[in-house]
């Protein structure tokens, strides 16, 4: 029976290969499984490489990292749970040579260094690096080779760091315990760890870390000791994550999210196609049942046509997939070296049963339809019922499961999710307003215009699928374009908006106070200068914050890490409380806090919670009283987490600062000599910042325009299923006119109406709808301050309907074809 | 003043595969307002081919067919502002209502009182009750009401009409003939019917009987008059 029908099936499929419905349909599933499919291949293939990696270059069986040295207690016991130990310590630095300066990691290492792994140096740029057993002597430093070119030394020649001079001696290369810097590209250079103590760091500008060998059991040990003892320290260990898993998952999330907009389209488009194939299917069937099969016959036709239609476009899209993988592969080797193509099967069988799972119940409503009608029903065509309402709610849940399980940052699905809500109500409402309004308005005119309005406002629940569908896709496009050009602009005017054009990050309080003077003594301009400690966040209302939150999210990738903690009398002229309130005036209560609301979001925080931090050697427990958000105008120098200047008295902890500075072109030149003085005094000109920028522009560029262009073809599907859904309606209509003694031309104009009316009302709503978005997501996500271009949106939106429009006719041509000779043979 | 759609000397075939089927040839005829024709035969005659080109919508493959209206003679085509048609399968726009359906050609044509008109019109098909109702909530002999309305609101000087009893039962067809022919003698429209119905084609003024590519004229009972 199963090959009869598959038969059957078969051949029905072929019959209806070339047909628009069909065709539309290849489109939209393959779109989604190609998007998807190299999507999955493309984590796979970073997850094995960042496990690979785990093991090969941590360069070490653990590494327990943390912001000061291990007391002598503390090795002593670290020591008698494991094998070996060797220190390295880390600082961030500017080294300078004549008027050169170049940001540097610069590392101490000991004899023991390096513990597993090879080092890899060179004697000169132009000789092969070797393997070197150990770190370099005292008095030397070794320099990667872009800081040997950035700062236009050879080696050989001397180099001072805080006025000690060092013999520049080898190339490095390569260093084992790499991993822990995963893909920052800070120049590397290396000194001996006796030779640090001479140059008088700040010791809490050092980071220090720990590389162990042990055994597993001796591993799991470590940890237990650390989750006692050092709560605010981070322990990677090779059967662990590796400290960008964390990273990609955010990026792999956002791109799952993206997806959800591809899904919402795709749904849109096989709703549109479901009410051409229940008709066809449901026709197919009735024949088969009216000469003896039974319903399942019909049913099980059907779903092996489905299927069919799907598998045969597997082969394509696994050779597309497979090509893009391998140019997203090549394209990631700038961040992921060596990372290697290889094509999964596992994960490719994972995707597409999953999206082929979607597609089924997007597809559901035209077997229900089989399943729940008679021969009778079905030559008339019913098409509702509670089946009808059930598959919608179905696709509806559908969408959101994509959405959960996608979404990493409750605040920005919410948003997204609001604003597409938010487009499709007010394009529900301006369909039925206009054309309501519109007809009543024109009641008294006479033309074709005044008719088209009454034809739409007669026919307003199958248009405002359509608009709703061709509006949506306007309303994604819309803000996709906006949002890659809002981010190019802002970056680009960064350096005239931003208030200073230096920006210091991390200034310690005698260097805090060197600079002030500095600046007095050459006129300059510090525009802001806002105090600051570190803290690391260990808990949440006594709970560890891996038990309180798992999922994760911005605010979880940077309370990984210590946070800076700001404390003010009163609120910022830069911030606005939103929730809760600020401390009084010299408050004895010194035990508050007031967090930034997309934080208080992202980790589920509420008001009253209990925030435990690690500062300096103390921990701190603090609770949330207020949340605030950052109100432009006011300087950019914003925190996420503020305290009252009370608290002060019962922390010990380094205090630093956070400036802008104004300098002219001439005053960059005294830099260097400030950095001499102040090698780790973290400072940032505004030209590196753009710099940073731009590269991270390019980037986001390249995936926005992908993206865009997926939408654009799914769009371009969308509005053709959409046109193929009425086709049969729009025809008949036209016979009908003619037979009234009007031409092709009258047709023609009333189509051309329509898809200008169509056109407006969907222009309305995809430039409310992305005002909207652009007022939610904006300044939270992506901070930036919203203000519309309205000529460049009403430019871009013109285009785009134009485009519209223009497919909109040629694709309705069809139903253009028609004649009253046509209704005459319809019997 | 003669209003008259003339054919002369008409030949209409067509080529399938290597065959040229010839449906009719030398083929004279002249419709006028105001009268009823009803035009007879077995199926693939080519009785609907016959009034496509009656009403200007084919060309003929060989003769002239010209529209006489006063002292002017115009091609068939430009009838076409001038006639009305009648369906099988009535073609009512599902989601408008009945009154809409009939308004329809009248607010295409840019009328003011296409609604009152409507009404009037479905008022004299006997539908006042009925006037928000949507197609599908009308039977077949009230769908056919709510099409002959809607081909004669616009008050066009022909209406060709392709088996407007063939999809109804006995009495419901009785009735639709009674409305058609009334309306359309009230309206002062010349009426074409193609038709298998006996009982419908005996009441037109002129009934013709295509066959084997001949066009022969019958016999008919005087026009029955009813109410409308």
């Amino acid at each position: 029976m199963l090959i009869s029908n598959s038969k059957l099936a078969w051949h029905f499929y072929q019959q209806e290969f070339s047909s628009s419905h069909q065709r539309l349909l290849r489109w939209t599933q393959g779109i989604l499984l190609l998007f998807i499919m190299t999507l999955g291949q493309t984590s796979q293939s970073i997850q094995a490489y960042l496990n690979d990696n785990l093991q090969s270059l941590l360069g070490a069986d653990a590494v327990l990292s943390q912001s000061s040295a291990l007391t002598i207690k503390q090795q002593k016991e670290l020591a008698a749970i494991t094998n070996t130990i060797v220190q390295t310590q880390d600082i961030k630095t500017t080294l300078t040579h004549n008027e050169h300066w170049q940001r540097t990691k610069l590392k101490a290492v000991d004899a023991q260094y390096p513990l597993q792994g090879q080092l890899f140096t060179s004697s000169s740029l132009n000789d092969n690096e070797v393997v070197t057993q150990s770190g370099p002597e005292q008095g030397h430093i070794w320099l990667d080779a872009r800081l040997l070119a950035g700062l236009s030394i050879n080696i050989g020649d001397t180099l001072k760091i805080a006025n000690q001079a060092f013999l520049v001696a080898r190339v490095l290369h390569h260093e084992p315990d790499r991993l822990m810097e995963g893909h920052n590209v800070d120049m590397r250079a290396m000194i001996n760890t006796l030779d640090i103590k001479s140059l008088e760091f700040a010791p809490e500008l050092i980071h220090y870390r720990y590389l162990i060998a042990g055994s597993v059991s001796q591993i799991k040990a470590l940890i237990t000791w650390q989750q006692e003892n050092l709560p605010a320290s981070q322990v990677h260990h090779k059967q662990g994550n590796h400290p960008l898993a964390l990273f990609w998952k955010r990026t792999e999330n956002f791109m799952g999210l993206a997806s959800v907009l591809l899904f919402f389209m795709a749904a849109i488009a096989i709703n549109q196609l479901t009410q051409v194939h229940i008709k066809k299917d449901q026709y197919f069937s009735a024949i088969c049942m009216s000469l003896g099969a039974t319903k399942s016959t019909g049913i099980q036709v059907s779903i092996l046509k489905w299927l069919f239609g799907l598998l045969l476009i597997m082969p394509v899209i696994v050779t597309l997939s497979a090509i893009s993988h391998w140019l997203i592969i090549n394209w990631l080797n700038e961040t992921f070296t060596e990372i290697v193509w290889q094509w999964r099967l596992t994960s490719m069988l994972h995707s597409v049963l999953a999206v082929t799972t979607i597609f089924a119940i997007f597809h559901a409503p035209v077997w229900l339809s089989l399943r729940n009608n008679s021969v009778a029903k079905l030559f008339s065509n019913n098409k509702q019922g509670l089946s009808h309402w059930l598959s919608k709610l179905s696709s509806l849940v559908v969408l959101s499961l994509v959405v959960i399980s996608y979404s990493d940052n409750a605040l920005l699905t919410l948003m997204m999710v609001a604003a597409i809500g938010f487009t499709i109500v007010v394009m529900i409402l301006v369909s039925w307003s206009s054309l309501t309004i519109g007809e009543k308005l024109s009641q008294s005119f006479s033309g074709l215009i005044p008719f088209s309005l009454f034809m739409m406002k007669q026919r307003l629940i199958s248009k405002s699928t359509q608009i709703l569908g061709v509006g949506l896709c306007a309303f994604l496009l819309l803000f996709t374009l906006m949002l890659l050009k809002d981010l190019g602009n802002t970056m680009t005017s960064y350096q005239r908006q931003h208030d200073g054009n230096i920006i210091v990050s991390q200034a310690t309080k005698p260097q805090m106070q060197f600079i002030e003077n500095w600046a007095n003594e050459h006129a300059i301009d510090i525009r802001q200068a806002k105090p600051y400690m570190y803290a690391k966040l260990v808990a949440v209302n006594s709970q560890t914050l891996a038990e309180f939150s798992s999922k994760p999210s911005d605010s979880m990738a940077t309370f990984s890490h210590a946070i800076r903690l700001h404390w003010s009398e009163v609120v910022p002229k830069n911030n606005k409380v939103i929730d809760g309130q600020w401390w009084q005036n010299n408050t004895e209560n010194w035990q508050q806090i007031s967090v930034e609301e997309e934080v208080m979001t992202d980790l589920g925080l509420a008001l009253g919670d209990w925030l435990t931090f690690f500062i300096g050697q103390q921990q701190v427990k603090l609770q949330i009283v207020a949340s605030h958000v950052f109100q432009p105008g006011a300087g950019s120098i914003t925190f996420w987490v503020q305290m009252p200047p009370t608290a002060l008295a019962h922390i010990q902890s380094a205090h630093y600062s956070m400036a802008s500075i104004e300098l002219t072109q001439q005053q960059e030149t005294l830099l260097p000599a400030l950095w001499q003085k102040f090698p780790t005094l973290r400072m940032v000109s505004l030209k590196e910042v753009t710099e940073r920028f731009d590269s991270m522009l390019a980037m986001i560029t390249k995936v926005i325009s992908g993206f865009s262009l997926m939408i654009i073809i799914l769009a371009s599907v969308v509005i053709l299923a959409s046109i193929s859904a009425l086709e049969s309606q729009e025809k008949k209509k036209n016979s009908i006119i003619m037979s009234f003694g009007f031409t092709q031309v009258t047709c023609l104009k009333l189509n051309v109406i329509e898809w200008l009316v169509t056109a407006s009302i969907t222009a309305i709503g995809a430039i409310l709808g992305t005002y909207f978005s652009g007022m939610l997501i904006y300044q939270s996500q992506f901070s930036l301050k919203y203000q519309p271009d309205f000529i460049w949106l009403s430019i871009t939106l013109a285009i785009i309907l134009s485009v519209v429009t223009g497919l909109g006719i040629y694709a309705s041509r069809h139903s253009l074809q028609s004649s009253v000779k046509q209704l005459m043979s319809d019997t | 003043m003669p209003c008259n759609i003339e054919l002369r000397n008409i030949c209409q075939s067509f080529q399938t595969n290597d065959t040229k089927v010839t449906l009719f040839e030398g083929l004279n005829l002249t419709i006028s307002r105001g009268k009823s024709y009803a035009i007879t035969g077995p199926s693939g005659a080519g009785k609907s081919s016959l009034l496509m080109l009656m009403s200007g919508l084919e060309e003929p493959t060989s003769g002239t067919g010209t529209y006489v209206n006063g002292e002017q003679t115009k091609p068939l085509p430009e009838l076409r502002s001038d006639i009305g048609f009648i369906f099988q399968q009535f073609h009512l726009l599902p989601e408008l209502t009945a009154l809409n359906n009939v308004a329809l050609p009248l607010k295409l044509r840019g009328d003011k009182n296409a609604v009152t008109k409507a009404k009037h019109w479905l008022e004299k098909v006997g539908l006042q009750h009925r006037f928000d109702h949507k197609p599908s909530q009308l039977s077949g002999g009230e769908q056919q009401r709510v099409a002959i309305a809607r081909a004669l609101v616009f008050e066009p000087k022909f209406i060709f009409a392709d088996e407007p009893t063939g999809n109804l039962d006995q009495k419901s067809a009785s009735e639709i003939a009674d409305i058609l022919f009334t309306c359309c003698q009230e309206n002062n429209a010349g009426l074409v019917a193609v038709t298998h119905s006996e009982v419908l084609a005996e009441r037109a003024q002129h009934r013709f009987s295509l066959a084997e590519g001949q066009l022969s004229t019958q016999e008919t009972n005087i026009l029955k008059v009813a109410s409308c």
